[in-house]
């Protein structure tokens, strides 16, 4: 699903933020990017979401080389990705429900069928009862997961997560992850970005380790 | 590892292009302009949720049209006045005084041979002395002459009214025998069509200026609320949004603006041509003239908006379009 041939990227003039990254990722997989802050665990998934283009080497998505995305087809590529983001990027000026129907709208999808499938992924992050509400009117776990819920509706083939549970208390993160693990198990390939250690190594998932832009693990799940 | 079996094949971005056109044109189509018509709706709400700053954009593009539409009124206006001061752009051609009646008919018929002349009228000495005495009011100081001083006239209504062609058509009359003088006046046709094109220059380049005027208060307009939006731009850039997609409420906001404007501009068009109208019409009079200020009309209503709207799309557009390159995710 995601290959990574000698990938290098650097910001300006400065130090190289990712350096000769190798890795493949099969589909359905799941897995863990870990790593200190400033590692170049965002640097990595921008690459994959095709917000960057990597200074050397390729990365390739579902068997397309990224760098050969013509700009128009940008878009569409992202419509297979859905990203679940730290802060969560919800917009407080619309509903719950509006704000999980964004993608589909984006898509063109027919307004009925559109409904149907918003309820759905409400009604798999549990917080159907919350469609009318305003995200400011929800805690932070909910926002998280109306958050992911926006990342699956329109059913992606490949789930990134940066920093998922980076504000949530254990309990919530648990919870997340487990709604994570929920959506890899009916095939999405899942990969999440965490610094949450104690966290990754309950879930015993495959986990690719950064520091200072290398990579320096790759461990199988157990 | 492979354990998705769902078909992602469908989803493929390289090939979509003729299937997904092929397939699914009539929804997408349907889409597109299911899309238009919330944008459309969406951002006139947008404008109608702050009523005061979008009267006050749209007042400042009134005002920017109202300059050059209202020039561009006053100049047709000249044109109709031109086309009757046409009619009197005549040349006068004295006959030799030693003429008498007969004579002075025969050169009448021979100047109304002429090539470029459109109409030849006999003046003969007792009638222009009888209109001079009307004229002038001196019954008393010419009846006391004991001949009349006054030369048969031909008045000639040129084909062409050109002043340049007047001018020839003049010297070639002198040429004709029998005639002692062809006099044109048209010094002062030629400042007023002088005027007028210096006017119609003037609209030009303030219908110019002012047009950028527009796109500069739409662009502007349009830059902070793509700068207030900005978040959500990123949000559904990430998640897919093409640009067309992004640019659109933009551009029907524009489009708004720009038809606010022109309507307020036959507003303030409609205004000022009431409160000009009754000195025009008295300064007109007082030069035995009759003339009314022309009006926008419907089809000049129509225009005026059409193209304000117009021009805010378009300043929506270039303001749109680099503030987008501006905007990338984080």
């Amino acid at each position: 699903m995601i290959v990574f041939e000698h990938v290098g990227k650097r910001y300006g003039g400065r130090s190289e933020a990712l350096a000769d990254i190798n890795f493949r990722v099969g589909r359905g997989e799941m897995l863990f990017l870990t790593g200190h802050s400033g590692a170049g665990k965002s640097s990595l998934l921008r690459l994959i979401m095709r917000l960057e283009k990597p200074s050397r080497g390729r990365v390739l998505v579902a068997g397309h080389d990224l760098d050969r995305f013509h700009l128009s087809q940008i878009p569409y590529y992202r419509r297979q990705i859905g990203v679940v983001f730290q802060d969560h990027q919800l917009l407080f000026d619309r509903s719950v429900f509006a704000n999980v129907a964004l993608p589909l709208e984006i898509q063109g999808v027919e307004p009925r069928e559109a409904a149907r499938r918003v309820r759905a992924a409400l009604d798999k992050v549990g917080l159907l009862y919350r469609e009318t509400a305003l995200p400011i009117e929800l805690s932070s776990g909910e926002r998280q997961r109306i958050g992911i819920a926006r990342a699956v509706v329109n059913k992606p083939s490949l789930l990134l997560a940066d920093e998922p549970t980076g504000n949530l208390d254990p309990q919530l993160s648990a919870d997340i992850m487990r709604l994570f693990e929920d959506f890899n198990r009916i095939g999405t390939t899942v990969m999440v970005a965490s610094h949450d250690l104690a966290l990754i190594t309950r879930l015993r998932h495959r986990v690719l380790r950064l520091r200072e832009g290398r990579l320096v693990g790759d461990e199988e799940a157990a | 590892m492979t354990r998705r079996t769902t078909s992602s094949e469908s989803q493929r971005p390289a090939r979509r292009g003729a299937r997904a056109s092929q397939v699914g044109l009539e929804s997408r189509t349907r889409a597109w302009l299911r899309h238009h018509r919330a944008m459309w709706l969406d951002s006139a709400q947008r404008l109608a949720k702050r009523p005061l700053s979008s009267l006050l954009t749209m007042l400042a593009i009134a005002i920017a049209l109202v300059l050059p539409s209202g020039l561009w009124l006053a100049l047709d206006s000249a044109r109709l006045l031109d086309a009757e001061l046409d009619e009197s752009a005549t040349v006068t051609v004295y006959l030799d005084t030693r003429l008498d009646e007969r004579e002075a008919m025969d050169v009448a018929a021979r100047l109304r041979d002429q090539a470029p002349v459109a109409g030849a009228r006999l003046v003969t000495a007792a009638e222009g002395l009888a209109e001079f005495q009307q004229g002038v009011g001196l019954e008393d100081a010419l009846a006391s002459l004991e001949d009349n001083p006054l030369p048969a006239a031909v008045v000639v209504t040129p084909a062409d009214t050109d002043p340049d062609s007047v001018r020839v058509l003049a010297s070639n009359l002198e040429a004709v025998e029998g005639v002692d003088e062809a006099r044109v006046d048209l010094a002062w046709l030629e400042r007023l069509r002088r005027l007028a094109e210096l006017g119609q220059r003037l609209a030009l380049a303030l219908a110019g200026l002012f047009g950028l005027g527009v796109l500069l208060v739409v662009g502007n307009t349009i830059r902070l609320a793509v700068e207030s939006r900005r978040q959500e731009i990123e949000v559904v850039t990430l998640i897919g949004a093409t640009h067309a997609f992004v640019r659109r409420p933009f551009l029907y906001s524009g489009a708004w603006y720009g038809l606010g404007g022109g309507v307020l501009a036959i507003v303030l068009l409609v205004l000022g041509g009431h409160w000009l109208s009754a000195p025009v019409t008295a300064l007109a009079e007082s030069y035995g003239a009759h003339f009314t200020l022309p009006r926008l009309g419907f089809g000049g209503s129509v225009l005026l908006c059409f193209c304000s709207t117009l021009l805010g799309w378009l300043g929506a557009w270039l303001a749109v379009g680099r503030h987008l390159a501006d905007i990338k995710p984080r």
